[in-house]
């Protein structure tokens, strides 16, 4: 990945989200031409031009669209920086955010904010706090090691077991009306994205993600052995917990608004190391890229595959799993 | 740079380690020998701060180990455990680069200069070559002398190693034991590692510790201290020290 073809194969990855989200923009159930795309925009600007575009095309692009694929967007770097990072902290080509149980302790946290402390307070906050929670509990239950492949991934089922037995006391405590909004939204779904959810979540995803790629060097001194860390010269606990807060804060911002999407962040990194090798430096940003790619054409899939939409949590799911099972038993090369 | 022990004591379950003093100089090789569970790997990371030494047991030219941030210490005294298992499988010139890590802050990456480094260090362990082989093409003997590599980029004035030759054959285990020598004689370092292969130690050391259950049981030159009687008491069996070719067998 070094050379003219190297850096234009990474110019290709970081510029095919952007392209991903302009031709999106036009697919979906009302069909909107590319070129009308920028006619719109210049309509949005100067409302005299172009008087042949139909008036709902701004609507659409600007209040559904665009915030939707924004959302794709972020959430699809974040998860997968998020998905990153755990892996290499825990040593682990397992380990992502639903198996830690911070996918579902932040569930829990939205869900119970959502249900008692109704629509008005941002649900972020206790998404985040028991995504954080959930994480915690997993390191302290599975021992100080917390790098042991089997106990690590046993504890973080039984956490998640937990947060979703808690999950469904809220469901089942919900009125009807909650009820209905929350099952859709916990089968994982970028179609509530609203303007206002989103300027908390967004700011939070994105801050979130950069931190941890700005730490992605840092992530390849993480990954060795806790003892030969600290005699480089790191303070492991002061770096590992900052890195878990980070990927719960993002992590929680993605599940407070889009549900719980799983797996993604454990697919796009592997398939990023299968491409450039085991260095973080490069693994963390082309994870992001390839993230937020995976994530709009996931979101496109559900969009126009069938005549309503399938949840995009069942979706990731549904690829996801069998791909874990695939890993489980191969890929040795990038992990020794 | 030199090390002074004073009345450490350290303890976990039934073991006890308890040195009284002990000093460690600069381009000295020290090897600190003994049966398994005699406390060699234990003292070594209490010398790295590996492991919590009581404050102002150990001594770095008359400053506190305790009292240094973890950076500061890894830019004084690198580390290396015997176990060698990266999970991921980098390329030798990525785990080599990693030495550099209390150099660069952690919201950044390695400069231009921590590269060159790295690449020096690689060159003076004889790896020149391998800087983008990846860790699972290395045989384990490559492995080691990467372990080294990262080490020196590290460059520390302390280089603590604990069973640096284990599984090794002949040939790398001479390597690695000349390369200890020239850290000291060349790069005016201080190099103490812990060792099972008894004429190595003999032959590679300026000065030897004897470690029984814990305790010093001697220490200093290899030439004053050796003695037979010193080997059974050390290792519980009858041993014999054979002079050869104006070096010192080890019969067992």
């Amino acid at each position: 990945m070094r050379g003219k073809k190297g850096r234009l194969i990474v110019l290709f990855f970081f510029l095919s989200p952007f392209l991903l989200m302009l031709a999106s923009l036009s697919i979906g159930r009302y069909h909107i031409p590319p070129l009308d795309l920028g006619k719109t925009l210049v309509r949005t600007v100067s409302p005299a031009s172009f008087p042949e575009v139909p008036p709902e095309y701004r609507d659409i692009l600007l209040r559904i669209r665009l915030p939707r694929l924004l959302l794709a967007l972020l959430a699809g770097a974040a998860l997968s920086v998020s998905g990153a990072s755990l892996q290499a902290l825990f040593k682990n080509p397992l380990v992502n955010e639903y198996i830690l149980g911070i996918s579902f302790g932040a569930a829990f946290g939205a869900a119970l904010s959502l249900v008692f402390l109704g629509k008005g307070f941002p649900p972020q906050i206790a998404a985040f706090l028991f995504a954080l929670a959930a994480v915690l509990a997993v390191l302290v239950v599975s021992g100080r090691s917390g790098s042991h492949t089997v106990s690590l991934l046993l504890t973080g089922v039984i956490v998640s077991a937990f947060f979703q037995a808690l999950l469904a006391l809220v469901e089942f405590f919900a009125n009807p009306y909650a009820l209905q909004s929350l099952f859709f939204w916990l089968m994982g779904s970028l179609s509530l994205a609203t303007w206002s959810d989103l300027s908390v979540s967004l700011p939070v995803m994105g801050l979130g993600t950069a931190a941890l790629v700005l730490m992605r060097w840092r992530l390849n001194v993480l990954s060795l052995s806790e003892e030969e860390a600290a005699a480089l010269g790191v303070n492991v606990r002061k770096e590992k917990l900052l890195i878990i807060v980070l990927t719960s804060l993002s992590t929680a911002a993605v599940t407070a608004v889009a549900g719980v999407i799983g797996w993604i962040g454990l697919i796009v990194p592997h398939l990023v190391r299968m491409m450039v090798g085991a260095d973080n430096r490069k693994v963390v940003p082309l994870s992001a890229a390839l993230g937020a790619s995976v994530l709009i054409v996931a979101d496109d899939i559900t969009r126009v595959a069938a005549s309503f939409e399938i949840p995009i949590g069942i979706l990731t799911s549904l690829i996801g799993i069998p791909f874990f099972i695939f890993l489980l038993g191969r890929s040795r090369k990038v992990w020794l | 740079m030199t090390i002074d022990v004073r009345a450490l004591t350290f303890g976990y379950g039934e073991f006890r380690l308890s040195v009284p003093g002990l000093r460690f100089e600069s381009r000295k090789v020290v090897s600190i020998v003994g049966r398994n569970g005699a406390g060699k790997s234990t003292l070594l990371k209490l010398l790295g701060g590996i492991l919590p030494a009581p404050k102002r047991s150990v001594l770095l030219d008359g400053r506190a180990l305790s009292e240094l941030k973890s950076a500061e210490r890894a830019r004084l005294i690198s580390y290396v455990s015997q176990e060698l298992a990266p999970a991921l499988n980098y390329r030798v010139i990525d785990f080599v680069l990693m030495g550099r890590a209390s150099f660069v802050p952690t919201f950044s990456v390695p400069s231009r200069e921590d590269r060159r480094l790295a690449e020096e260090a690689i060159r003076f362990v004889g790896l020149d070559g391998f800087e983008d082989r990846e860790f699972s093409q290395l045989s384990s003997g490559e492995r080691r002398l990467a372990l080294v590599a990262r080490t020196l980029a590290q460059s520390p004035q302390v280089f603590l190693l604990d069973e640096p030759t284990t599984f090794l054959d002949p040939k790398h285990e001479v390597e690695v034991m000349e390369l200890c020598r020239k850290l000291a004689a060349e790069k005016g370092k201080t190099v103490i590692v812990t060792l099972h292969n008894l004429e190595m130690a003999v032959k590679y050391s300026d000065e030897m510790v004897f470690l029984k259950k814990g305790e010093v049981a001697a220490s200093g030159p290899p030439d004053r201290v050796l003695s037979e009687a010193l080997l059974a008491e050390v290792y519980d069996i009858p041993m014999a020290i054979v002079p050869f070719d104006g070096r010192m067998l080890i019969l067992r």
